[in-house]
């Protein structure tokens, strides 16, 4: 099954890129979905760049990472409910996947990642033939 | 029976994956702070809560000297579902987000995303101009531009002295 875990790689330091100003990094929300065929999981990831969205597969590990642009409006900050940075989540995979079909798509500021099974694992109804 | 002697594991106990989840819990603590702590003095109820069985997007507001700009939080959302009315003083989103899941109703193991109805009235911090409104939505992000009312530009009350 797909479980949700804490990125398995330390967020960047400042020593390792001193020029930069460490940008925060969110977990976006994620819902996930079982189809029997696949395991459908939905992350709100609102204001990322599609271009900037990087779903990658080492390991057993799903990693989803995309950036946000910073904000640009000029004036007075009067209320600020949520942050601007960047996303950052992984999911473990567990066994009867098919990681080389897995797909992804980003419209309307969220990400959905298509996990197919194996179809050797996949549900299948078995005909009872009359004798 | 022999006692285990009791130890520190300096070694283990700031791994790389331990470090991680360490970021990621004050990435959380910041946002929620950031929430809490910006919440303008003027405006919205620190205890303003979503109807039930509705939602709540997190806005922005930022102010220059002619306009406000606000933007609010809805991805996964058609544009059409989104509605966006203003009077001089408070700007009212609502919608409804429709569930992916539509495909299915069952199969769902875990859920974080809001979903439904959502309605969000927001007061404005200076009177704007109905007629000169515009919205967008772009990447699962509504913006919205108001102008502000020329009427409301504020004025130098002098002080009269007895």
């Amino acid at each position: 099954m797909v479980t949700t875990q804490s990125s398995p790689t330390p967020t960047p330091t400042p020593a390792a890129a001193p020029a930069a100003e460490p940008s925060l990094i969110y977990q976006p929300n994620v819902d996930i979905c079982d189809l029997g065929t696949e395991v459908l999981l939905v992350l709100d990831m609102p204001g990322a760049a599609a271009t900037s969205c990087d779903v990658s597969f080492e390991e057993g590990v799903l990693t989803v990472q995309a950036q946000v642009p910073p904000r640009q409006l000029p004036g007075r900050q009067l209320v600020q409910e949520y942050g601007i940075g960047d996303y950052r989540r992984a999911f473990r995979l567990g066994d009867g996947f098919d990681a080389s079909l897995i797909t992804a798509e980003y419209r309307r500021g969220v990400l959905t990642i298509h996990v197919p099974r194996l179809a050797a694992v996949q549900p299948r109804k078995i005909e009872v033939r009359p004798a | 029976m022999s006692l285990i002697p009791f130890r520190t594991k300096r070694s283990s106990g700031m791994e790389p994956a331990n470090l991680a989840t360490i970021s990621d819990f004050r990435n959380e603590m910041n946002r929620l702070f950031e929430g809490f702590l910006n919440r303008p003095s003027w405006g919205a109820s620190w205890f303003e809560t979503a109807e039930p069985g509705t939602w709540m997007p997190a806005i922005d507001m930022q102010e220059s000297d002619a306009e406000i700009h606000v933007r609010a939080e809805l991805p996964g959302i058609d544009p059409k579902d989104v509605d966006v009315s203003v009077s001089e003083d408070r700007l009212l989103i609502s919608g409804e987000k429709k569930s992916e899941a539509e495909r299915t109703t069952d199969g769902w193991t875990h859920r974080e995303s809001h979903y439904g109805s959502f309605s969000r009235a927001i007061p404005l911090p200076e009177s704007v101009d109905p007629a000169k409104v515009t919205a967008r939505y772009d990447k699962g992000v509504l913006t919205v531009e108001l102008k502000k009312s020329p009427t409301s530009t504020s004025r130098k009350v002098p002080v009269m002295a007895k």
